[in-house]
């Protein structure tokens, strides 16, 4: 053991002896503050994406409706006559009309 | 029976999961001393304590999901405020290079006395070989101030320092003898211009 290990082991061995005169108790309002503060965050972090989306995700839905419902009329008719035929007759229908 | 055997870790974990303010509250209570230990070992300078701490927690809290049960709580605290701790030691500059002008008079007694005898600190001086011993760690970075603190100081096995740092033996050993040999250049360079 050279004599620089030894002078750092006696400093670090009377280092160990030093008290320790500093409270280990946590301040008053630390952990009521703490706790809060964690809560608050992963209250306003996490799930931020997700209401968002579930919002975007409804209002998207209530807007195709409004859009069926205004255009209802319009598209009903505005339909080709020729297709009228696929519309309205059914070809299962038909065959089990037949049988 | 002590205040540690009447904590009910597990009982006051489910109860944060729940989101219970007052088993938060209970948790970081129960475990301020062991991350204020940590603390204080580690702290960078011009950082205080109590912020450094309540990051610690705001962490731990954050990651709570993710904490398994493999390994004892306390153990995984241990490491979240170690890590912590080193990430801030990192963002802090580097301090210029140390003088004897830099330690107070009782400080460089202290020093004077390590360097020219053979005799052990007196326990009077104890406080002043800790301010000491903070300043010549300070020189060496972040990362190997960690590895003496916890070997030197903490008195940790190669095997505890692996398990809170997450790095593997042979890198703790590689870095403990890397700042080995750069504390005893301190120590020639201080002997040599000894209150010059």
């Amino acid at each position: 053991m050279n004599s620089t290990h030894r002078q750092w082991q006696r400093l670090t061995a009377a280092v160990r002896r030093a008290p320790e005169e500093r409270s280990a108790t946590a301040p008053y309002g630390f952990a009521t503050r703490v706790a809060a503060r964690a809560f608050a965050v992963q209250a306003s972090s996490s799930p931020v994406l997700e209401r968002f989306a579930l919002r975007a995700f409804g209002l998207a839905c209530l807007l195709a409706m409004l859009g069926v419902a205004a255009n209802y009329s319009l598209l009903r008719n505005n339909v080709p006559e020729e297709d009228r035929f696929f519309i309205t007759d059914d070809p299962a229908a038909i065959l089990l009309d037949v049988s | 029976m002590s205040e540690n055997e009447a904590f009910d870790l597990p009982g006051c974990l489910e109860r944060v999961r729940k989101r219970e303010q007052l088993a938060a509250r209970n948790l970081v209570e129960h475990l301020y001393p062991l991350v204020i230990r940590i603390v204080r070992s580690h702290l960078p300078r011009r950082v205080a304590e109590e912020d450094l701490a309540q990051d610690i927690f705001l962490k731990m809290f954050t990651r709570l999901e993710q904490y398994q049960g493999t390994v004892p709580f306390s153990h995984w605290v241990s490491r979240i405020a170690v890590t912590t701790c080193i990430d801030q030691l990192r963002a802090q500059k580097r301090r210029p290079e140390f003088r004897w002008a830099d330690l107070s008079e009782k400080e460089a007694e202290v020093l004077d006395n390590v360097l020219t005898n053979e005799n052990d600190v007196a326990p009077d001086d104890a406080l002043e070989a800790r301010e000491l011993v903070h300043k010549l760690l300070d020189q060496l970075k972040p990362d190997d101030q960690l590895v003496i603190r916890l070997l030197d100081l903490e008195q940790k096995t190669i095997l505890e320092i692996s398990e809170l740092t997450g790095w593997n033996s042979s890198l703790v050993k590689v870095r403990a003898f890397r700042a080995r040999r750069k504390l005893q250049k301190l120590f020639a360079d201080l002997q040599r211009k000894e209150r010059s």
